[in-house]
């Protein structure tokens, strides 16, 4: 889904003094053998791509490779203790503690509470304010999309001030008391708002994206042939948008544990007991804090693993399922 | 008008937060705990005390620095990733190009040991250099450069081809040019990833006193109570996003939507 190829190209020659590494000067040419010009011309394309695949391969492939190797070591981090092999032990280790479930559980919660915030909620507004132009829709773009904008830190910090028990804006509203950072039965809903307030302009201005790009000529039609407003949003324009919204799901699936990690990390570091520990902090938490470096590889090997099927699933379901409008 | 109800009580959801961070920075230090919608008295006092307490001036500098060499790093080698995969076909083009894309399966905590020790190695750890160089490289970028540059006109590249201009100035002269405000708006959000980013200068850096986020961590760990100055900090913290987005708020409006939409 992701890749379309370029239609065939009549390549620009490399042939000046800049491109090739054995370009003597900028007119001899002509005086070149063909075969050292073919090859130099076969070179080029790699030879810009490969300043983003070298920092690709060293900081990306390269870490990846070597938390596999990692995942059969046991290994206090300690640059000056030697990394034991122990075969298969920390993933026997990670299946037998109760963390990995639980987190994967809570991770799962995470995902499937912030779809409202990056689908149902931007869809309905998508829907509902179609009509909506000129200068009073910039204006309220600009105010759905700020929270984008916000540093996590900052977005910690001044949520934390929100939710203060004692004089937060949030339960004076409200009328309570209660210490949402601080009781674990609220912590995770918390990190959930917050992070869905993130979101939501993003995923509302995709969705507005969207639904733009959809030829109203469909509608038209439909409702020439007597279809109802909510015959047309569910029979035309929900399946047009349809690749819009498997996108979306596609994010909040591979990235919504990433956004959280800021916020966790400043505001409840995983508590109280464990009850914002997902995925993300359970590796952290592994590696940096328990100094268990084979422990932390092997769950970031199980993570990889779940999350490319995950993924893969996602992309082939919107192979099969998503209506393109050619 | 339905619409128009539905926008404007989801825009004021949205920014009340960030309304009373100012309020609340704005407001006198002994009126921090008011209820008061609109902060009356104003004051800057919460600011200067913060300024008191961290070097505010460094930290912007040092921010700027490394969000300015991280976008302008990841521009270039994504523009020159980007012309190749679009003015080109050549074997393994599909396979690089998957390479680029499924760094998006790669998450940071999965690669984040190796890449702290070969920091260590290389002496980087604790210094500026060490959260620029790793990330010079952005998948992202050369996906949105790409897309923008499949669309660009292949007839210009073969007149400047048979104009007899090598590819490199093909690329300078013809191709960026006419793709400016690509440019800039990548640039834009790249620069403001930059600006936010916590989890890897949180990792590189040990001194909190290197980059903003760090230092407002730093305020937040230490004195949580202290509501007027902490507010002052985050709020400083994202003034620069938001003047940014203020002036150029359809670029980076569009960038973000790109950025959305393969």
């Amino acid at each position: 889904m992701f890749v379309e190829l370029a239609p065939p190209v009549t390549a620009p020659v490399g042939h000046g003094s800049s491109t090739g590494p054995a370009g003597p000067g900028p007119v001899v040419h002509t005086a070149r053998p063909a075969r050292v010009r073919r090859l130099l011309h076969a070179v080029v394309p790699y030879l810009y791509v490969a300043p983003a695949l070298v920092l690709l391969v060293v900081w990306t492939y390269r870490p990846l490779v070597q938390t596999a190797q990692l995942s059969f070591y046991s290994w206090n981090l300690l640059p000056t203790s030697p990394a034991v092999p122990v075969g298969l032990a920390n993933y026997e280790r990670l299946f037998e503690l109760p963390d990995l479930g639980d987190s994967v559980g809570r991770t799962v919660v995470l995902i499937l509470a912030l779809l409202p915030f990056s689908i149902v909620v931007p869809v309905l507004v998508g829907l509902l304010t179609r009509e909506v132009r000129g200068r009073a829709a910039v204006v309220y773009q600009a105010m759905v999309f700020a929270p984008m904008l916000v540093a996590p830190v900052a977005s910690a910090a001044v949520w934390q001030w929100l939710l203060d028990p004692g004089s937060g804006v949030v339960n004076r509203v409200l009328g309570t008391s209660t210490n949402w950072l601080n009781d674990s039965s609220t912590a995770q809903l918390a990190i959930i708002v917050i992070t869905g307030w993130h979101v939501l302009g993003f995923a509302v201005l995709i969705v507005s994206a969207g639904l733009a790009g959809i030829n109203g000529d469909y509608a038209d039609a439909a409702a020439v042939d007597g279809a109802t407003r909510s015959q047309i949003t569910r029979r035309i324009t929900l399946p047009l948008l349809s690749p819009t919204l498997v996108f979306l799901a596609l994010m909040t699936v591979l990235l919504s544990a990433q956004w959280t990690f800021p916020l966790i990390d400043t505001m409840t570091q995983g508590g109280p007991a464990d009850a914002t520990t997902n995925i993300y902090y359970l590796l952290w938490d592994y590696s940096f804090r328990s100094f268990d470096a084979g422990l932390g590889a092997a769950a970031g090997m199980v993570l990889l693993v779940g999350f490319g099927a995950v993924a893969t699933a996602l992309v082939w379901l919107s192979d099969r399922l998503t209506f393109h409008d050619n | 008008m339905r619409g128009h109800a539905v926008l404007a009580v989801l825009g004021v959801l949205c920014v009340f937060p960030i309304y009373w961070l100012y309020a609340t920075a704005l407001r006198r230090p002994e009126d921090v705990y008011s209820q008061n919608p609109l902060p009356w008295p104003m004051s800057l006092l919460n600011v200067v005390d913060a300024a008191a307490k961290v070097d505010v001036v460094g930290l912007m500098v040092n921010t700027t620095a490394v969000a300015l060499l991280t976008a302008l790093g990841q521009l270039l080698t994504a523009l020159l990733a980007a012309y190749a995969f679009a003015a080109w076909r050549f074997p393994f083009q599909r396979l690089l190009y998957l390479a680029f894309i499924g760094t998006w399966l790669v998450p940071f905590q999965v690669t984040m040991l190796p890449n702290y020790s070969l920091l260590l190695q290389l002496g980087l750890l604790n210094t500026l250099a060490g959260v620029v160089v790793p990330n010079l490289c952005s998948a992202l970028g050369v996906l949105l450069l790409r897309q923008h540059l499949d669309s660009f006109p292949k007839e210009l590249l073969e007149a400047s081809a048979m104009d007899g201009r090598s590819s490199w100035t093909t690329l300078w002269t013809v191709v960026v040019p006419n793709v400016r405000p690509a440019l800039a708006a990548l640039s834009i959000l790249l620069f403001i990833n930059a600006w936010n980013e916590y989890f890897w200068p949180a990792m590189v850096l040990q001194r909190s006193n290197a980059v903003i986020q760090l230092g407002l961590r730093s305020f937040m760990g230490t004195e949580g109570n202290d509501w007027g100055p902490l507010m002052a900090l985050a709020g400083l913290a994202c003034l620069p996003i938001f003047a940014l987005y203020l002036v150029l708020q359809r670029h980076i409006v569009h960038a973000f939507v790109r950025s959305g939409l393969k």
